[in-house]
């Protein structure tokens, strides 16, 4: 009896063994085809997905819900395809409180990387690596007649020093990095964060600011989608203060990744303008019926 | 209607016969049966062809406007020494002076003030919601404000450039450059200048500078036989490029201009008949008003009414003098269609911007809008536009948004407003006018260009 259990045992202490040596050898077999000698991208890989930070916050056509509330856009699209290239799959954290807190966890290595239409200040690179991809003009989409009022008879050629040197009141996304610059350019201004985009155009429409600041895309897309506003308000642009816009890495994830990322930005998506992004996403730009207004007044973008 | 320029039985062809066809053209049955609903057409059939006939039709103006500055010149020299110095009775000639002035002064408020009323009347900005989004989405782009940082270094700001725009530095090579308000205060000088001159000396360049003026007026009155077709050209190229919606939205607008010019029409023939004779009237078969009206309307030219004022002055048996300075005045300076357009205009950015309507802002765009009104003085066609800009600035109202909308029907506008100019001056030289037969201009010498 003792010697058929011993039997047992050792026969099943075997086969498990060998099951042992075959499953170890086939995975050190398999592993090369996976694993990469720069050990960031070798734990990426490891995991199987890119961790990456998205704004929390929805801005067509940049990163927003489907209607079926699958994620999609241009920078979500950028992503996606990159992580394509590295053969794995891509997972979005999108619970940063702010754009500035966003940066601030890149840096912090809470994501591989984080995107959403990301300025680029000192302040920033103080926390993560910037990577160029979109290149912004500042815009102000301003009340006519204030910007009537503070012009006068100054040429467009003698303005751009005058308004950012003057009072007007502005609004912009707090803990953005137009904040940023607006502390920067308008030294002089009365500035006014608000928690998202819509509340600083509800601002504008009631009269509390005289502008609001952000890059082209964004205030030409109010324009575009109610025309009739184009009657008592006016996009300001400055064709050379340009807001560049960046994918932020962590130093670790910088000094493994910034050159396969330098090198597909450069290769597969290269710097866009503010007026190659309108006339490549003209859905985006161009008059909202009533129904949809109504319904777009509500996305906190 | 007009008589075809060709014998359709055996087709003979004569010059004479095209000449009497185009001068048939400059009529109002002619502009509503003929010029009209042929622009029309060639601007909805062809409008692929818009801006070339656009561009033939700008071409064409550039030749009616060659002798406008030797006639500018001629005709203020002219004028102004008739002011200082021709009569032999200088209680005469100050009596002509004032009742010009006079006159001018009292017709500019009171065309100004019915302009004003007007408006009030018709809002020209108050626009409809679909109005709004026409309008809104017109301005897409077009009125947006680009700054640069990096501009050259502003040049030193000159607080008497607008003296140095007006005064004349060569008067050869102002009128070389095109440069009529330089023309303008030059020809006052040198007519001032002569007029100091012992007759004896200042005739042999009077002598010259009234055969430079004869056959500019000439010239001028023989390329105005192209008008219609210049008209054609022009309505067709901006029927097929002006966007329709901003025409129906700044319908308003349109509607004022109209109705202004129209009201200046009929204050005109009042004037032709309260202050002629009947037997002055009786000179002509048409009130010589509805004439110039026309021609203005169909030329979208208030100088190439000139010729027809005098004409009918001549008819009229009028003080050929008198005539000519009145006429010259209203037509070169004092133009009352840019005035009654600018208050309109005003008004419409007032509206526009929902600026709330008070006595005291009424009575600043009377002012302003006679002051713009006169400062377009040797501006012609879309040039006139801007000039409400200083009005728009001391409002504190945004100006690209506004010139971009009056840019847009100008086109139209231009036309009602060269008319109101040329009729008022027709009415301002009834007025002012000595009945002179002996000092009429000298025989035939307008009455030949008919």
């Amino acid at each position: 009896m003792f010697i058929s259990t011993f039997k047992l045992t050792r026969r099943f202490l075997i086969g498990v063994s060998c099951a042992l040596l075959l499953f170890c050898t086939s995975l050190s077999y398999c592993r090369p085809v996976f694993a990469a000698e720069i050990e960031y991208i070798d734990k990426i890989l490891s995991r199987g997905y890119l961790n990456v930070g998205l704004p929390p916050y929805t801005t067509p056509p940049f990163y927003y819900n489907e209607d079926d509330g699958a994620l999609a856009g241009y920078d979500v699209d950028i992503i996606r395809d990159f992580a394509k290239h590295l053969n794995v799959g891509v997972r979005f954290d999108r619970e940063s409180k702010s754009f500035n807190d966003l940066v601030r966890r890149s840096g912090a290595d809470d994501f591989d990387m984080a995107i959403g239409k990301l300025g680029t200040t000192y302040k920033r690179m103080t926390n993560a690596h910037p990577h160029e991809y979109m290149n912004f003009r500042h815009s102000i989409l301003a009340k006519r007649k204030a910007i009537a009022n503070l012009q006068g008879d100054i040429p467009d050629s003698e303005f751009a020093k005058v308004l950012l040197n003057s009072d007007i009141t502005l609004g912009f996304i707090g803990r953005s990095a137009y904040e940023t610059y607006a502390n920067s350019f308008f030294p002089n201004a009365n500035k006014i964060g608000f928690d998202t985009w819509a509340e600083c155009k509800e601002a504008l429409f009631n009269g509390e600011v005289d502008g609001i600041y952000r890059d082209a895309t964004e205030i030409k897309k109010i324009v575009y989608r109610e025309p009739t506003l184009s009657l008592d308000y006016v996009p300001v642009l400055f064709e050379d203060i340009v807001d560049q816009k960046s994918i932020y890495l962590s130093t670790e994830a910088d000094t493994s990744m910034a050159s396969i990322l330098n090198y597909y930005l450069a290769k597969e998506v290269a710097i866009k303008s503010d007026s190659e992004i309108i006339a490549a996403f003209p859905e985006f730009y161009k008059p909202l019926s009533l129904r949809s207004s109504q319904s777009s007044s509500k996305t906190p973008s | 209607m007009a008589i075809l320029p060709f014998n359709t039985k055996n087709f003979t062809f004569s010059i004479q016969d095209v000449r009497r066809f185009l001068r048939s053209l400059r009529t109002v049955k002619a502009f509503v049966f003929f010029i009209l609903p042929t622009s029309l057409l060639l601007g909805l059939f062809l409008p692929n062809a818009a801006e070339t006939l656009n561009s033939f039709g700008l071409t064409l103006i550039q030749l009616i406007s060659f002798p406008a500055i030797p006639l500018v010149l001629t005709a203020v020299v002219i004028s102004t020494f008739s002011i200082f110095s021709l009569s032999d009775s200088a209680e005469k000639e100050f009596k002509f002076t004032r009742r010009l002035f006079v006159s001018l002064v009292l017709l500019i408020l009171f065309v100004s003030l019915f302009a004003l009323l007007l408006s009030l009347y018709q809002k020209p900005g108050v626009l409809s919601p679909e109005g709004r989004l026409s309008i809104g989405t017109y301005m897409l782009d077009v009125t947006d404000i680009r700054l640069t940082l990096s501009t050259a270094a502003a040049e030193v700001s000159d607080p008497f450039e607008w003296a140095k725009k007006i005064l004349p530095n060569n008067i050869v090579g102002d009128a070389s450059r095109g440069q009529t308000l330089k023309v303008i205060t030059g020809s006052i000088l040198l007519g001032w200048g002569l007029s100091l001159l012992p007759k004896e000396r200042s005739a042999p360049l009077l002598s010259i500078i009234r055969g430079i003026y004869d056959v500019s007026v000439k010239v001028l009155d023989e390329l105005l036989l192209i008008a219609p077709i210049v008209i054609i050209c022009l309505i067709a190229g901006a029927f097929s490029s002006i966007n329709s919606e901003i025409i129906v939205s700044l319908l308003n607008l349109t509607i004022c201009m109209l109705l202004a010019s129209l009201a200046s029409l009929g204050i005109s023939r009042l004037i032709v008949k309260r202050f002629t004779t009947s037997a002055e009237r009786e000179a002509s078969d048409v009130n010589p008003a509805d004439s110039v009206f026309l021609l203005g309307l169909s030329t979208g030219s208030s100088l190439a009414c000139y010729p027809t004022i005098m004409r009918a002055m001549e008819k009229m048996g009028r003080n050929c003098s008198h005539s000519e300075a009145a006429a010259s005045l209203s037509l070169l300076i004092s133009r009352m269609g840019n005035i009654i357009y600018n208050i309109i205009a005003i008004i419409f950015a007032l509206n526009l911007f929902e600026v709330r309507m008070t006595p005291g802002l009424l009575i600043q765009v009377l002012f302003l809008g006679i002051a713009t009104g006169i400062s377009a003085a040797g501006l012609n066609g879309v040039a006139v536009v801007p000039t409400i800009g200083l009005a728009l600035t001391s409002f504190q109202l945004p100006i690209p948004p506004v010139l971009v909308l009056l840019l847009a029907v100008d086109p139209i506008l231009t036309l009602p407003r060269a008319a109101t100019t040329g009729v008022l001056a027709m009415a301002i030289t009834v007025i002012s006018s000595d009945r002179d037969p002996e000092q009429t201009c000298n025989a035939g010498s307008y009455e030949g260009l008919s």
